[in-house]
């Protein structure tokens, strides 16, 4: 790592501070890698015609929003009935 | 015990201006850090679906019409991240508030990203 980033010159409130945004930050990069996941998937799903606009059209933009929401739903399912499953 | 351990000498409570640039700078590098591979996975996509999408039989040379498409295909990437970015963020808040459960976690299962750590 970076010499002049050396973590053990810092204060123990510093450290407490970086500790708080490494949390937050682990948070956002784990919603960003989820998106990205989703995003992709609902490409494959709502993007089916020919691209002549940069912009969603309605058709598309409500597709997305709703196969966010049944993806979601999807993901829900699947870990309930794996929970069933394991009682079994 | 934190991330970075505990020092054995107890560190005074408050900072010196050093302490506070070096943390500045930590947190600068490391925001840097998360943006590009933020950068780097959204271009991934763009660049695999956008080809698809746009260059199905791939010629000698690229034509105008699938310049423009690239073009288009890019943005309308971009707009659908934004739009389910939106919507997934509006439901993990709905489903935490309602039903208590911490669907980002669950859903790192699901997208094989790294789960939220806490330290």
């Amino acid at each position: 790592m970076d010499q002049t980033l050396d973590i053990s010159k810092l204060s123990d409130a510093d450290r407490k501070e970086l500790t708080q945004f490494l949390q937050n930050e682990s948070q956002k990069s784990a919603i960003q890698q989820n998106v990205h996941h989703i995003a992709d998937t609902c490409w494959k799903k709502c993007i089916t015609s020919k691209i002549t606009s940069g912009r969603l059209d309605k058709t598309e933009e409500a597709c997305a929003s709703n196969c966010v929401d049944r993806w979601m739903d999807t993901n829900l399912a699947v870990l309930k009935h794996l929970e069933t499953l394991q009682r079994q | 015990m934190g991330l970075f351990g505990s020092s054995s000498t107890p560190a005074p409570a408050t900072s010196s201006p050093e302490q506070q640039e070096l943390k500045a700078n930590i947190i600068k590098q490391l925001q840097a850090e998360a943006a590009m591979a933020n950068a780097r996975q959204l271009i991934g996509k763009v660049n695999e679906h956008c080809f698809d999408h746009c260059v199905p039989a791939p010629g000698a040379t690229m034509t105008p019409g699938e310049s423009s498409c690239l073009s288009s295909c890019m943005e309308k990437y971009i707009s659908l991240w934004n739009v389910a970015s939106k919507a997934y963020l509006n439901r993990a808040t709905l489903e935490r508030k309602n039903n208590g459960i911490d669907t980002i976690a669950m859903n790192s299962l699901a997208t094989g990203g790294p789960a939220p750590q806490s330290l």
